[in-house]
C-alpha cells in the first residue's frame, strides 16, 4: 500500500510536466498580452519596451525554462492584470470554489440519495420512470440556461434570494444548486443501478427471508454496499466540480476559479492560466490517488501491486 | 426502531436545509435593507454599482482599462480634474501656469491630508508623477513618459518639466496615471504594504477589495471638498450581462453599467427601473489600407464604401439607439473637435453603385477584407451586406480579441479593420497621430503632407487657439480623405434604481457623489 502510494506519488512528476509544456504552449501560440496592455494609441517603441520588459522577445524555450525554473520553486510569475503573484491568486480563489463544489455536493447527495434508492426500490413502477424522467433532463439541462431561470424565478420574481456574488449562505443556494443539479442526475442513476444489482443479491434474499422487515433489509444491508460506487464517482466529480465550476461561477459572479480562469482567459493574462491550470492538475492527479487509496480502504477485495 | 431512525435522518436534512434557506432569508434582508433605506427618511448610506469588469488593482499608474479609473477617481485625487463637461477645474492643484515652452508650474491645495493622516505636499506630487514617468514597465508610462523632472519649490509649488512643449500636459495631469499616492506612507511601507491598504486623498477611503467579486469604499470624513454624500460605495464586479441586469430587476444594485441593447426595453417597463444613457469616448470606425495596390488605395472606393453605408439605420438596428452618427472621431468634449462634422452622416446608395464603377469595379469584383473583433461582430456583419448591396465583395474575418489586438500592434490587416478607438486624453492628437507618416506606415499608408504639416505643428503648439483650428482643418481634410470612414459615437447604457440620481459621464467615470439619492 505505501509502495502504491509512492509510486502513485512520482507518476504526478510527468503528468504535471506535460500539463506545464502544454499550458506554457498554447498559451503563448494564441495571441500577444503586450496588445492588450496597452492602450490602442501606444507606439511600437512603447510596444518594445514593454515586450522586453516581460522577457517576451527572447526564443519560446528560453522563456520556457525560466518559467518552469521558477514554477519549480512556486513561482508562476506575477499576473499582467493585477500585478501580484499568480499562484497566489489562484491559491486566494480555491476557498470560494471548494465551498462551491462543496455546497454542490451537498445538494446533489441530498437529491440523489432518496430517489435513487426509491427508484430502484420500486423498479419499472410509475415512481421509477419519473425519477428516470427527471434525472434524464436535469443532466441535459445546460448550466448556464438552469442558472439563469432560477435567478429569474427566486431573485427577480419571488425576491427570496440573491442574485449574484459571495456573501452569506444565501448566495450560496442558487450556484450550488444549479451545479449540484447534474451531478445529482447522474448519480441517481448510478445509485439506482448499483441498489438494483445488490438487491437481487442472495443475501438480500437471505435477509428477506429471515423476515427482516423491508426497510432494515434497504437502509442497513443494501443501501450500504450500494454506495461503494458512488463514494468512487463522488470523489471524482469533485474535481471535475472545482476545475468545472467555470459557466456557473461566472453566470453567479462567484469570485471563485473558474471565474479568475475565464477572466484570464479573456485578458490573456498568462501567468494566471498557466498557474490555475496547474493547480487544476495537481488537485485532480491528488484526488484520483486519494480515491483509489480510498476505494481500497472501503473494500479489501481490491488489490495493487 | 429502525424505522425511526430512516425517518429522523430524513427530519434532519429537511431542518439542515430550512436552517440554510432561513439564513439566507435573513442575509438577503440586510442587503435590501441598506440598499433601500434610500427612499425612507433617512439619508442613504450605501451605493451599489454594478460593472461587467473588475479594477486591475490600486495602482493608478499600472492600470489600463476605464473599469479601474471609473472606481480609482473616488479614492485618488488628480492635480486637475475634467468635471462632467470636460473641462478643467482644480483639484489638488489650485492654480497652474505655463512658466516657458517646457515648464509648468502648479499650486498645491494646502491643508489636505491623505486617508492615514498624511499632509499633503509638493514631495507627493514629485513621488507620484517621477515614478510613472520613468518606470517603463507601468501601463501608464507611455502617457507621462515625456515628463523629464518635477521640481518641489516649496511645500505647496511644484514645477513640471517636459522634454519639449507638450500641449497636452494638463490632459496628462487629469487622467489615471496621474492620481496621486502618498510618498511617506510608501516609503515607510512599501509598494505590496500600499496595494493591500491604499490611501489617496480621495472623498473615499479604501475598505475592501475581493477580487472579481467587489470593491468598497467608505467616507472620507475629512474630505477637503466637503462631507462627501455616501457612507459607503460599492462597486461589484459582475460579467454577465444577464445578471447584472437581473441584479438590477430584483434590487440589489442601484446602477448597472454596459446594458446590452436587448435588455433595454425590459428594464423600461418596469416602474421603479430607469435607462440612462451618455456618449462615450469611442467611435466604431473602419481604418482603410491605402497602400499601393490595395483596393481601398483609390478616393473612390472609400467614398463608395462611406456613402454604401447607413450609419444611423446601423445604430438603430445593433445598437439598440445608443449610439451618434458622425464624421469626425474627435467628438464634442474633446479639444479640437469640429461640431459640423458631428451628428451627420453621408449615405447614397446610388451614388456609391455609380462611384464604384468610376473606379472600374464591376459587381462583384472589388473584393475587400473586413477584420473586426468578434465584440464588434454584429455590426461588422451589417457593414458588410450594406457593401455587397452596392457591388462590393466583402470577406468578413472575425477575429477572437486577443488575436485581434495582435494583427492590430502589428499592422497585419488587409483591406479594413473595424475597430471603436477611444480617447482618455480628450485631445484630437489621440485620434489623428496615426495618420502621421510614421504611426501610419505598413497600417493605413495614409500620405498626405499637408495633413502632416499641421499634426507636427498640433503636436508642440502650446497656443490652443491656433492648436484648435489645426486639428479643425485636419479633420475637414480626412472627411475628404477618409482614411477611415466612421460610423457612429457609442453610448453608455445603464440601468438605474429610481432610488438614486444619476447623469452618466462621456468618460464613464462613477464620481460617487455627482450620484444623489433621490428624494
Amino acid at each position: 500500500m505505501g509502495k502504491y502510494v509512492l509510486k502513485s506519488l512520482l507518476q504526478v512528476i510527468p503528468v504535471l510536466f506535460i500539463v506545464s509544456l502544454i499550458v506554457f504552449i498554447l498559451v503563448r501560440v494564441t495571441g500577444d498580452p503586450v496588445a492588450l496592455m496597452l492602450p490602442e494609441t501606444a507606439t511600437a517603441e512603447d510596444r518594445a519596451v514593454l515586450t522586453q520588459a516581460l522577457g517576451l522577445d527572447q526564443p519560446l524555450y528560453t522563456q520556457y525554462m525560466k518559467f518552469l525554473g521558477s514554477a519549480l520553486q512556486g513561482d508562476f510569475g506575477q499576473s499582467f492584470r493585477y500585478g501580484e503573484p499568480a499562484l497566489q491568486l489562484v491559491l486566494e480563489r480555491l476557498p470560494a470554489s471548494f465551498e462551491l463544489a462543496v455546497a454542490a455536493m451537498f445538494f446533489a447527495i441530498v437529491m440523489a440519495v432518496p430517489l435513487g434508492v426509491a427508484s430502484a426500490v420500486k423498479r419499472n413502477t410509475f415512481t421509477d420512470l419519473i425519477i428516470s424522467g427527471i434525472s434524464v433532463i436535469g443532466k441535459a439541462m445546460p448550466n448556464f440556461w438552469m442558472g439563469i431561470m432560477l435567478i429569474l424565478l427566486f431573485s427577480v420574481m419571488w425576491g427570496v434570494l440573491p442574485v449574484s456574488g459571495r456573501g452569506g449562505v444565501s448566495h450560496l443556494i442558487l450556484p450550488a444548486f444549479t451545479l449540484g443539479v447534474g451531478l445529482a442526475a447522474q448519480m441517481t442513476r448510478l445509485i439506482r443501478s448499483s441498489m438494483l444489482e445488490i438487491l437481487s443479491q442472495d443475501y438480500i434474499r437471505t435477509a428477506r427471508s429471515k423476515g427482516l422487515g423491508r426497510m432494515v433489509v434497504i437502509g442497513k444491508h443494501a443501501f450500504r454496499n450500494g454506495l461503494i460506487p458512488v463514494v468512487t464517482i463522488m470523489s471524482l466529480q469533485f474535481t471535475s466540480l472545482i476545475g468545472g465550476t467555470l459557466i456557473t461561477e461566472t453566470v453567479f459572479s462567484w469570485p471563485g476559479l473558474g471565474q479568475l480562469l475565464v477572466v484570464a482567459v479573456n485578458t490573456h493574462d498568462m501567468a494566471i492560466v498557466q498557474a490555475a491550470v496547474f493547480v487544476i492538475a495537481f488537485i485532480v492527479v491528488v484526488t484520483n490517488i486519494l480515491t483509489d487509496v480510498a476505494y481500497r480502504l472501503l473494500d479489501p477485495r481490491i488489490k495493487y501491486d | 426502531m429502525k424505522k425511526r431512525q430512516w425517518t429522523s435522518m430524513w427530519i434532519t436534512l429537511l431542518a439542515v436545509v430550512l436552517v440554510l434557506s432561513a439564513c439566507g432569508g435573513k442575509s438577503t434582508d440586510s442587503n435590501s435593507a441598506s440598499s433601500e433605506s434610500g427612499s425612507g427618511t433617512v439619508a442613504s448610506t450605501t451605493l451599489t454599482i454594478a460593472a461587467a469588469t473588475d479594477i486591475e488593482s490600486f495602482d493608478p499608474h499600472n492600470n489600463n482599462n476605464t473599469s479601474s479609473e471609473a472606481v480609482l477617481v473616488n479614492v485618488y485625487d488628480y492635480l486637475i480634474k475634467n468635471d462632467s463637461e470636460q473641462k478643467k477645474v482644480p483639484g489638488l492643484a489650485t492654480s497652474w501656469e505655463q512658466v516657458n515652452d517646457t515648464t509648468w508650474r502648479f499650486k498645491l491645495r494646502e491643508g489636505v491630508t491623505f486617508h492615514n493622516g498624511d499632509p499633503f505636499t509638493s514631495a507627493d506630487v514629485k513621488y507620484t508623477l517621477e515614478r510613472v514617468a520613468k518606470d517603463s514597465t507601468l501601463k501608464q508610462n507611455s502617457y507621462f513618459k515625456n515628463i523629464v523632472e518635477v521640481k518641489a519649490i516649496d511645500e505647496h509649488t511644484v514645477d513640471i518639466i517636459t522634454d519639449g512643449p507638450d500641449p497636452l500636459l494638463l490632459n496628462r495631469l487629469s487622467k489615471m496615471g496621474a492620481g496621486i499616492l502618498p510618498a511617506k506612507y510608501i516609503k515607510d511601507n512599501g509598494f505590496d504594504k500600499f496595494l493591500k491598504q491604499p490611501v489617496g486623498t480621495g472623498p473615499y477611503k479604501f475598505s475592501k477589495w475581493t477580487k472579481d467579486d467587489r470593491v468598497e469604499v467608505v467616507k472620507n470624513e475629512n474630505y477637503f471638498d466637503g462631507e462627501p454624500k455616501w457612507n459607503e460605495v460599492v462597486f461589484r464586479v459582475i460579467p454577465e450581462a444577464s445578471t447584472r441586469v437581473s441584479e438590477l430587476l430584483a434590487g440589489g444594485v442601484d446602477i448597472a453599467a454596459s446594458i446590452p441593447s436587448t435588455d433595454i426595453a425590459r428594464i423600461e417597463g418596469e416602474a421603479d427601473k430607469k435607462i440612462v444613457k451618455a456618449p462615450i469616448q469611442r467611435v466604431l470606425q473602419l481604418i482603410f489600407r491605402q497602400t499601393e495596390g490595395s483596393v481601398t488605395a483609390d478616393p473612390k472606393v472609400r467614398e463608395a464604401i462611406d456613402l454604401a453605408i447607413d450609419k444611423q439605420g446601423i445604430v438603430d438596428s445593433i445598437a439598440g439607439g445608443a449610439g451618434i452618427v458622425t464624421r469626425t472621431s474627435v467628438t464634442p468634449g474633446n479639444f479640437g473637435a469640429d461640431p459640423s462634422l458631428y451628428k451627420t452622416s453621408l449615405y447614397d446608395q446610388e451614388k456609391a453603385k455609380q462611384l464604384l464603377q468610376e473606379a472600374g469595379y464591376a459587381e462583384g469584383e472589388a473584393e475587400m477584407t473586413i477584420s473586426v473583433s468578434s465584440q464588434y461582430k454584429e455590426p461588422a456583419e451589417v457593414v458588410a451586406a450594406m457593401l455587397e448591396q452596392v457591388g462590393f465583395k466583402i470577406n468578413l474575418d472575425v477575429l477572437e480579441p486577443s488575436a485581434f489586438s495582435e494583427r492590430y500592434s502589428s499592422k497585419s490587416f488587409k483591406e479594413i479593420f473595424m475597430i471603436g478607438i477611444g480617447n482618455s486624453l480628450f485631445d484630437a492628437s489621440n485620434n489623428y497621430n496615426r495618420y502621421m507618416l510614421e504611426e501610419a506606415k505598413g497600417e493605413s499608408d495614409y500620405n498626405n503632407p499637408e495633413v502632416e504639416k499641421l499634426l507636427q505643428s498640433a503636436l508642440i503648439n502650446m497656443d490652443p487657439a491656433s492648436r484648435e483650428k489645426e486639428y479643425q482643418q485636419v479633420q475637414q481634410i480626412l472627411a475628404e480623405d477618409r482614411p477611415a470612414v466612421y460610423l457612429y459615437q457609442m453610448e453608455g447604457v445603464y440601468g438605474t434604481d429610481s432610488r438614486v440620481n444619476f447623469k452618466p459621464r462621456s468618460d464613464e467615470m462613477f464620481y460617487a457623489d455627482e450620484i444623489t439619492p433621490a428624494q
